[in-house]
């Protein structure tokens, strides 16, 4: 029972970072409208930047972190206007196409420019931990996780009660009718792009504090993000929460209970991926 | 059209491809041919290397083409070349190549068969999601089968195809490109062209015209994953070891899209002419930079978009209407 509920924990905590990155890339899906196939290399920046700000001017992740997310918010934008916002009204092939190749682009510049290996970052908070009854958790899955929280419900806080929030979800709804009450369709467009890969930025931070940073590491990190919106309907924001707990506690069960669970955990995801689309297909949604 | 798409063997259509576009085809290929005959100097044995794997390129390149054609833009490629590579290392133990060749081909056809029918009502997007789910599948699959059997993750020896001589091999690979194309221009010819076409520009369209799509999208998926593993078997045989994290890479399947859009989609010349250029650059790069090459293919797959949406075979043909091979 306290193993279960040990693990039920453990995947909760780990669904955080899921439900951050997944939370960015609904962002761009839903309100751009576009797939992007190199959200996970927005989060490979954000945790270079942890590490190189940690390595070299000694600057704790946790500081560092709102400079990271300004930092890929401006990549993001920029991003936006030299490549995505001309294949907007382009067919969706070659959006995917488009941000694909933008990520084996950006994927393959860090390896060139910083090499294959694994970069950690030592935090003095690194091997604390915490205990709850019976339960114990380590100090920076706690912090990730509690940090986690924190941004998610800022982010829906803007999206549910300021102006900016309510263009973006009216724009998400109808770019024309948008348009035509007077919405600066470009600026939303730009602004959610860029807060996208903020969010996974910010993700990357806490990545390189939990693991490591890598040219590769976010590219698992993207396809679980994947997953989560799939099975939370494209676009759908509410959806991504739950979505993130129910992968991240899934994962967490194989890692436990299924004999060599540690390659198998990996799997999991894609099972996922293919259980809602194949589910979907036949229900006949799309 | 609906000629085409009537039933029986009256309806003979006049060759659609002029004889002069095949031209730069047949180009290709005779250059190819007398390649290893030429006085190459020192470097000749690098140079054929390099060219067996532009070969096999191209067989991947054309292979991944004719599953676009159909409205299938996937990313498992690299499943199926994976697929190749490993049945032919496991069945090569058992029988000779020219037999394990074409069975692993076939395995990996028929499992082609089992993706194309899951995903055969996802688009866009979802189908590029779970192709690519398809192939980190059967990786971690044969990653953790017991290591007897398939290697796990440290990777399995190889029987050498042909004893190991470079210039037999060379011939293979020269041998099976020339299949791929052969096979390409027949379904350029045949009632498979009108059929893809109708299906990746509207599928319902398709449908009321009478096309059978899941047949058709399914025969394209044979086809192309067939070809695909012929690929993955020159691969192996070639260099003696294979291991699933490189076999089943995400860059074996950018490789042969990039090369497709970058060389013209839905043309034979295009995705070889792609993968000439392409797998020649590379080459050059690897030399000056040793990982990261894939950089090339990122650059390329993005300005093709924006601004070479047609692809080289675009530029070669700008003005000229039809005719495309």
């Amino acid at each position: 029972m306290e193993l279960f509920l040990q693990t039920l924990l453990n995947g909760l905590l780990q669904s955080g970072i899921y439900a951050l990155v997944a939370s960015g890339l609904a962002l761009a899906v839903g309100v751009v409208g576009i797939v992007n196939f190199a959200h996970g290399e927005f989060l490979m920046i954000g945790a270079f930047l942890a590490w190189a700000l940690s390595a070299y001017l000694g600057v704790d992740p946790l500081i560092s972190l709102p400079f990271a997310a300004l930092a890929v918010f401006g990549v993001g934008a920029l991003t936006y206007r030299v490549s995505i916002r001309h294949v907007l009204l382009a067919p969706e092939l070659n959006q995917m196409l488009l941000t694909f190749g933008l990520g084996i682009l950006l994927q393959n510049l860090a390896l060139i420019w910083l090499g294959g290996n694994t970069r950690t970052v030592t935090t003095p908070y690194q091997g604390s931990s915490l205990s709850i009854g019976e339960l114990s958790v380590g100090g920076p899955k706690a912090i990730a996780f509690g940090l986690a929280v924190l941004i998610l419900g800022a982010l829906y806080g803007v999206l549910y009660r300021t102006t900016l929030g309510r263009q973006m979800r009216a724009v998400a709804q109808n770019r024309r009718g948008s348009q035509l009450i007077g919405i600066d369709v470009e600026r939303v467009y730009l602004i959610a792009f860029g807060v996208s890969c903020g969010l996974a930025a910010i993700a990357g931070v806490l990545v390189a504090v939990l693991l490591f940073a890598s040219p590769t590491v976010g590219l698992v990190f993207a396809l679980k993000a994947f997953a989560i919106i799939v099975m939370a309907g494209l676009g759908n924001l509410t959806g991504v929460l739950w979505a993130s707990v129910v992968l991240g506690v899934s994962e967490a069960l194989v890692q436990t209970y299924v004999p060599g669970g540690g390659g198998w955990s990996d799997a999991v995801f894609f099972l996922l991926i293919f259980a809602t689309l194949v589910f979907r297909s036949f229900r006949g949604a799309r | 059209m609906s000629r085409a798409m009537d039933g029986g063997r009256a309806v003979v259509r006049r060759p659609d491809v002029p004889l002069r576009a095949l031209l730069p085809l047949g180009l290709f290929f005779l250059l190819a041919l007398v390649f290893p005959f030429l006085p190459l100097g020192e470097r000749s044995e690098y140079l054929l290397q390099i060219a067996f794997f532009t070969l096999v390129a191209g067989v991947l390149a054309l292979s991944w083409d004719i599953l676009a054609r159909s409205g299938q833009v996937s990313l498992a490629h690299a499943a199926f070349y994976g697929l190749g590579a490993y049945g032919f290392a496991l069945l090569g133990k058992v029988m000779p190549w020219f037999l394990a060749m074409p069975a692993a081909a076939l395995i990996a056809g028929l499992i082609s068969l089992i993706l194309g029918a899951v995903t055969m009502r996802l688009s866009g997007m979802y189908f590029a999601i779970a192709t690519l789910a398809f192939t980190e599948v059967v990786r971690t699959i044969i990653q953790n089968l017991p290591e007897a059997t398939a290697g796990g993750a440290n990777g399995l020896l190889v029987p050498a195809l042909l004893g190991g001589n470079a210039r037999a091999q060379y011939f293979l690979a020269f041998g099976i490109l020339l299949f791929t194309a052969l096979v390409s221009l027949a379904i350029r010819r045949s009632r498979l062209h009108h059929a893809f076409a109708a299906i990746r520009q509207g599928e319902e369209t398709a449908r009321v015209l009478g096309v059978s799509v899941v047949k058709y999208k399914l025969l394209a998926f044979f086809i192309s994953s067939f070809l695909a593993a012929l690929g993955g078997v020159l691969y192996a045989g070639k260099t003696f070891f294979i291991n699933p994290l490189e076999t089943f890479s995400l860059a074996n399947s950018i490789a042969p899209l990039t090369t497709s859009i970058f060389g013209g989609l839905y043309t034979t010349l295009g995705p070889i002419l792609g993968a000439t250029v392409l797998r020649v650059a590379e080459e050059i790069l690897h030399n000056s930079i040793k990982n990261g090459y894939l950089v090339v293919y990122g650059l390329v797959l993005m300005l093709s978009i924006l601004w070479l949406p047609r692809g080289l075979m675009g530029l070669l043909r700008r003005g000229k209407h039809g005719g495309d091979v």
